[in-house]
């Protein structure tokens, strides 16, 4: 039943998916969508929420294909980068679910003590943001320090899988770090505040 | 000596090796620490297993594509091997669970672990023979990101016979089950040892296993759906040392 016709590269999903092809989102689906939901059930373990996880993130995509470009990386990465997103949120939104029901309790027992929960919460809020500025670096910057906190690279590694030469690799990872650990001095501590 | 350089410290904050003579200046420069401390601070936010694209495919059941296709109105759809999950795709035939090989509990360690010299690495070194033999190799079960299981793992060896002794500190499952296995490094192969349950578990090892070769202990947990691989849901993990 499959057509004569080879299947697309990657490269060719990803301009047809830009493009609004919605074949192209299934094929999308077909190559891409273990990866993804494999990432939500280490997040969450199998179940309803690593499935919403994997339907947010490939209805997001859809939606904003306009924000795809492929000068910015493959389509598979930026999947990847959408599903970390939903990752972070939904940490969040069930934080703040846990943190409302204890509320609660703790209004019931009209106890006054903190439950400690802080330190879970400002981590939460923290992913949240630093994944925020991510989207905010250029390349190859992005790639280089995701190669390193996703991929568990070493610098020598990220240079010879990128061809960057080892000094940039090294300059650019110091700068990264940098640059996210002010955002979360300026504004990490403000929302924990 | 001079400071270590930026780019250097950044490296430290990433929990690479150092030079020798940039370690050794690391280990005695509070200044140096600090620098390297306040790096590892996105590096502890983010590094987390979880958010990493990579490690074992898991492919979602159909109802998520016909959620996917009822949100977007998309008329198209993917093939029907692809929604579910074909056993001869490689992904859902790869035995791995790639989690990535430092574990997120290392990165708040490595200016503590420069620091007191090899007291981390080999306290665990040391070679003891009691009554259940000598204790061939041992490492400490970190839980991994997210997770709360943690425990010590030995291995002993009496009359030349070793045995793998898991003491293991988890939450009681109610539709699972651990199981412990010995990995490569890159956890790219892997030898199932066996079920292990909180508390004490002796499981004897496969004669002639090459434990440099599989230095990783890695207990996951399995769901009862009678599919012997891992589940790629590791909780927590240790590297012997020998």
């Amino acid at each position: 039943m499959s057509a004569v016709t080879t299947d697309p590269d990657d490269a060719e999903v990803a301009r047809r998916f830009a493009a609004g092809d919605e074949q192209a989102l299934a094929l999308a689906y077909e190559r891409w969508a273990g990866q993804v939901h494999g990432m939500a059930v280490r997040a969450f373990g199998p179940g309803p929420d690593a499935e919403d996880v994997t339907q947010q993130t490939f209805v997001s995509a859809w939606t904003g294909r306009a924000g795809y470009s492929a000068a910015a990386g493959p389509l598979p990465a930026w999947l990847v980068g959408i599903c970390r997103h939903k990752i972070a949120d939904n940490w969040a939104k069930l934080e703040r679910q846990r943190r409302s029901a204890e509320a609660v309790a703790a209004d019931a027992r009209s106890a006054a003590a903190p439950t400690g929960g802080d330190g879970l919460a400002g981590a939460v809020a923290d992913r949240v943001l630093l994944l925020g500025e991510l989207n905010r670096i250029g390349q190859p910057q992005r790639r280089i320090i995701e190669l390193a906190f996703f991929e568990d690279l070493t610098h020598a590694q990220i240079a010879a899988r990128t061809g960057i030469p080892l000094g940039t690799v090294k300059s650019h990872i110091r700068r990264t770090l940098e640059r996210l650990r002010d955002r979360l001095e300026v504004d990490g501590a403000a929302l924990r505040s | 000596m001079q400071h270590c350089a930026p780019e250097q410290l950044a490296l430290a904050a990433l929990a690479e090796q150092l030079p020798a003579g940039d370690a050794a200046h690391l280990a005695s420069c509070p200044q140096c620490q600090a620098e390297v401390a306040s790096l590892r601070r996105p590096v502890d936010v983010l590094a987390v297993p979880p958010l990493s694209g990579g490690g074992t495919e898991v492919a979602p059941p159909p109802r998520v594509w016909d959620a996917i296709a009822a949100a977007t109105g998309v008329s198209a759809a993917p093939r029907a091997e692809a929604l579910t999950g074909d056993p001869a795709e490689p992904a859902g035939a790869v035995v791995v669970p790639l989690q990535p090989r430092r574990p997120a509990t290392r990165w708040l360690t490595v200016a503590a672990a420069v620091l007191v010299g090899g007291v981390l690495g080999g306290g665990a070194v040391a070679l003891t023979r009691d009554d259940d033999g000598s204790v061939v190799a041992t490492t400490a079960l970190d839980p991994l990101a997210a997770e709360n299981a943690s425990g010590r793992a030995e291995v002993r060896e009496v009359d030349g016979v070793r045995s793998l002794q898991i003491d293991l500190d988890a939450p009681e499952l109610t539709d699972g089950y651990y199981e412990v296995w010995l990995l490569q490094p890159d956890a790219v192969r892997m030898v199932p040892v066996g079920v292990v349950r909180a508390g004490d578990t002796v499981l004897p090892l496969p004669s002639g296993l090459d434990l440099g070769e599989y230095p990783l202990v890695d207990v996951s947990v399995e769901p009862m759906d009678g599919d012997p691989t891992h589940s790629g849901i590791s909780v927590a993990r240790g590297e012997l040392s020998t």
